[in-house]
């Protein structure tokens, strides 16, 4: 960088008044440049100058059309030709070439000058080096819309409500789905519209979410604006602050209505942010550091919202008055750094306006001079409104970190790829379910998560996305980081830059695994009752068939019948209490003796608790049915002294383990043997013994009637 | 009746309330039940032995297939029939009639009927 010269600034006169101006304009760290009528500028100063990397002279004349990027051309000229025609105010923004060939984003205000008659003379213009905000933007911006797009060209819908359940955030697709309008939505609880026989069940979940932080799926219909009902699936999950605190609830939902989606082409994400450098020009003012004031802008009093004073001056206090007082320290400490030490400052900070009380945002640059004269030293400032650039960036920053919440708290699996798919973002969720870190997933591709045969699916998958366009679904089987195998339902689309062309692809998924699991678990189940029924029914029909046979008392008959019946009912009382495991010994004599006085102490039970198999028991407690029903009608119990001893034990040796059971009658009258074989001799002696796999035989003896049971121990598992 | 008089069918059937009751009906119709067997090892030791005219199988018998039973009577050239409440046919067993539980007796005498030769 060259200072100018004296002789250029001859060559180059400013009219009377202007050395201050000099001074002033030269100290600014924005390129400043003065134009007369005929285009020519007759001062720049020193940023002008180093930007441009050439003598003054050169400067005064350099034609900046060859230094503005190819794109931004046309359009800057353009501009600035119908600014200068307009006569007032303009602003431009684009990129130039520096002098070390950098691009470089500027944006300048040009002022038309008038002199004292009012006549126009030429412009003044001032231009802001805004590179560092606009690639800090342009970041942002893409990180935001990379989010946004998530959230907005999902197929999913995210709802998101407050604690009491009022709207809070919603994108497109869940007002889409709900058929309400957002600003509608903005005004309910989700329970207005959910459909009211599913308000119970739904609010004790959401409760529960709330204050226990349990997250949960569930289907339901929500009543849409037109009445009409709409059923979806719902994921839910608490929304915490960074400290953990819940402060909302999220719903990703999908519309199970129609499975049949997507001929929508989906609304584009957010209204594109504006870029808000708008400085309204620069306001100036200056200080002499003996008397500390000086002479202020006139606009520099309209920025900070005072009344003009008379002489245009004012002092350090006016102006740090005016600051917040968050930032009134932080400013006055590198104002005084600069004042005492000389070290110039750029600074952003908050004012609070006399006038309206507006908080604005402003960026001020400071630098102290010394008068070659070896007067008193001054300082010389600058200042610019950036208000509409920091509201930006804040709404900015505040719309990708609600993204990024709903991005990072999501039960759903979040997924971004690459179009040759390899991974380049997932949630937490993803990580969670897969058991990997986040380095292990991101930037591999997705083959390395599942079998080959599912790859191939989801290949198939992102082809067709790329000839046709829309969604797929998909149901893959995907590996977890300790090989076990989950099944995720997957909806997935391809992300597309602003001319349309497809950039990647992003997912999101739903586990299945046990949804899955317990839809085969269920079919199995019906399966197995089905067997049961029609076996319990050829049971009854058996019992039926053999007690009312030809030549058989009907009351007589149907009293067996029950019985019997019932001795059955018992025994899968029994079975269903423990789930058709397994079941006691004990337990299924004890049953089956007690509607014939087992409760009275008419029977003696003896023996250890052996497990027995289900089908195993059934017999048994019919064949003890059978046996006590004749004990009461003939045998030992029909006398009131007369009882029945049950032992039973484990016999054989440890290899062939036996079960020895004797049913022993005493106090009976004398026993007679029966004429012929009815069916509660036959069920013990052939029924049992078959289905133990031994032998049951009943004796007849004159003390009272005895049967042996011996078989072998009937293991529990079969 | 006299139809089936002295025809021998090997029954196969694990819940002893249910084979009495098929043994009920076939000693109706004349015939001589062989069995009833209540397990795989027993059914096929009658399967393979003794003289039988036409069989009919229960196809779970506690947990165990009899397709051993039925593979061993096809060997034979014996006809026989499967039971079960299932209403399948075993996989490689598409030919057999299928009787479906609980038994009735005009259903076994069309299963007869169908199974022994005129």
């Amino acid at each position: 960088m060259r200072p100018p010269n004296d002789q250029e600034s001859v060559e180059a006169p400013l009219p009377a008044g202007e050395d201050e101006f000099r001074l002033i304009a030269d100290s600014a760290p924005v390129a400043v440049w003065v134009t007369r009528l005929d285009r020519h500028r007759s001062f720049v100063n020193r940023a002008y100058v180093a930007f441009l990397g050439v003598s003054y002279q050169e400067a005064l004349d350099f034609d900046w059309r060859q230094i503005i990027h190819p794109d931004d051309a046309a359009r800057v000229m353009q501009e600035s030709i119908a600014g200068e025609a307009r006569l007032e105010t303009f602003e431009l923004q684009g990129r130039y070439r520096r002098h070390d060939g950098v691009w470089r984003w500027l944006h300048s205000t040009s002022q038309p000058r008038w002199d004292a008659e009012g006549r126009h003379i030429g412009f003044i213009g001032v231009a802001h080096d805004i590179t560092e905000a606009k690639e800090a933007e342009l970041a942002l911006r893409e990180r935001e819309a990379q989010l946004s797009a998530f959230i907005n060209q999902a197929t999913a819908g995210f709802g998101q409500v407050d604690l009491d359940a009022k709207f809070t955030l919603v994108n497109d697709r869940f007002c889409e789905i709900a058929g309400w309008s957002r600003e509608e939505l903005l005004g309910k609880t989700m329970l207005d519209i959910t459909h009211p026989e599913d308000v119970g069940r739904n609010l004790g979940m959401f409760e529960r979410a709330v204050r226990e932080g349990t997250p949960y799926t569930h289907e339901k219909r929500y009543v849409r604006k037109d009445g009409g009902i709409v059923w979806v699936n719902n994921s839910v999950s608490v929304i915490r602050r960074p400290d953990g605190e819940p402060f909302g609830v999220l719903a990703v939902t999908l519309d199970v209505t129609e499975r049949k989606r997507d001929e929508e082409s989906l609304r584009k994400g957010e209204e594109t942010l504006r870029l808000a450098i708008e400085g309204a020009g620069m306001a100036t003012w200056e200080l002499d550091l003996t008397t500390m004031e000086g002479a202020w802008s006139p606009n520099r009093f309209d920025l900070l919202g005072l009344r003009r004073t008379q002489d245009l001056r004012g002092t350090v206090d006016d102006w740090l008055d005016r600051v917040v007082l968050d930032d009134r320290e932080r400013l006055r400490d590198a104002a005084y750094r600069c004042f005492r030490h000389g070290i110039p400052y750029t600074i952003e900070y908050r004012i609070r306006r006399a006038d309206n009380g507006e908080e604005r945002w402003l960026q001020s640059h400071g630098s102290r001079v010394s008068d070659s004269m070896g007067g008193p030293r001054r300082f010389v400032g600058v200042s610019f409104d950036i208000t509409e650039r920091k509201r930006a960036e804040e709404d900015l920053r505040e719309s990708e970190s609600r993204f990024r919440t709903i991005f990072e708290q999501a039960n759903d699996f979040l997924i971004t790829t690459t179009l040759d798919q390899r991974i380049t973002q997932v949630n937490p969720a993803v990580l969670t379910a897969l058991g990997y870190a986040e380095d292990e997933v991101v930037g591999r591709p997705v083959s390395d998560f599942m079998d080959p045969d599912q790859f191939e699916i989801s290949r198939a998958a992102v082809a067709q996305k790329l000839a046709e366009g829309g969604t797929t679904r998909l149901t893959l089987q995907v590996r977890a980081k300790d090989g076990r195998e989950l099944i995720w339902e997957t909806n997935s689309r391809l992300t597309t830059d602003e001319a349309g062309n497809p950039t990647g692809l992003h997912a999101i998924g739903r586990d299945m695994t046990q949804a899955k699991r317990d839809e085969a678990h269920l079919r199995l189940l019906i399966d197995e009752l089905n067997h049961r029924v029609k076996n319990t029914l050829a049971i009854v029909q058996g019992i039926a068939q053999q007690t009312f046979k030809a030549g058989v008392e009907p009351v007589a008959a149907r009293h067996a019948f029950e019985g019997r019946l019932t001795a059955l009912s018992e025994a899968h009382n029994l079975l269903t209490r423990e789930h058709w495991s397994a079941v006691s010994m004990a337990q299924i004599i004890g049953d089956a003796v007690r509607p014939h006085g087992g409760d009275a102490g008419r029977f003696e039970l003896d023996g250890p608790d052996l497990p027995i198999a289900p089908k195993t028991a059934i017999s048994l407690a019919l064949a003890i049915h059978e046996l006590a029903t004749n004990a009461v009608k003939h045998g030992a119990l029909s006398l009131p002294e007369g009882n029945v001893a049950i032992r039973w034990s484990k016999a054989g040796t440890r290899d062939a383990p036996r079960l020895s059971l004797i049913w022993t009658e005493r106090g009976g009258p004398p026993v007679v043997v029966p004429g012929k074989r009815g069916f509660g001799t036959r069920m013990i002696e052939r029924g049992l013994a078959a289905e133990l796999g031994g032998s049951v035989k009943i004796e007849f003896a004159p003390g009272g009637l005895v049967c042996v049971v011996d078989a072998p121990l009937p293991e529990a598992g079969g | 009746m006299i139809e089936f008089e002295g025809v021998r069918v090997l029954v196969v059937e694990d819940e002893p309330v249910v084979a009495m009751c098929l043994e009920d009906i076939l000693e109706g119709l004349g015939c001589v039940t062989i069995g009833p067997a209540s397990r795989l090892a027993e059914g096929l030791a009658l399967a393979e032995n003794e003289p039988i005219d036409v069989a009919i199988l229960d196809i779970n018998l506690g947990g165990e297939w009899s397709t051993r039973i039925a593979e061993a009577l096809r060997a034979r050239g014996v006809p026989f029939a499967f039971a079960s409440g299932y209403g399948t046919c075993p996989e490689g067993f598409d030919g057999p009639p299928m009787i479906e539980k609980p038994y009735r007796e005009a259903e076994v005498i069309g299963t007869l009927r169908e199974l022994l030769p005129p």
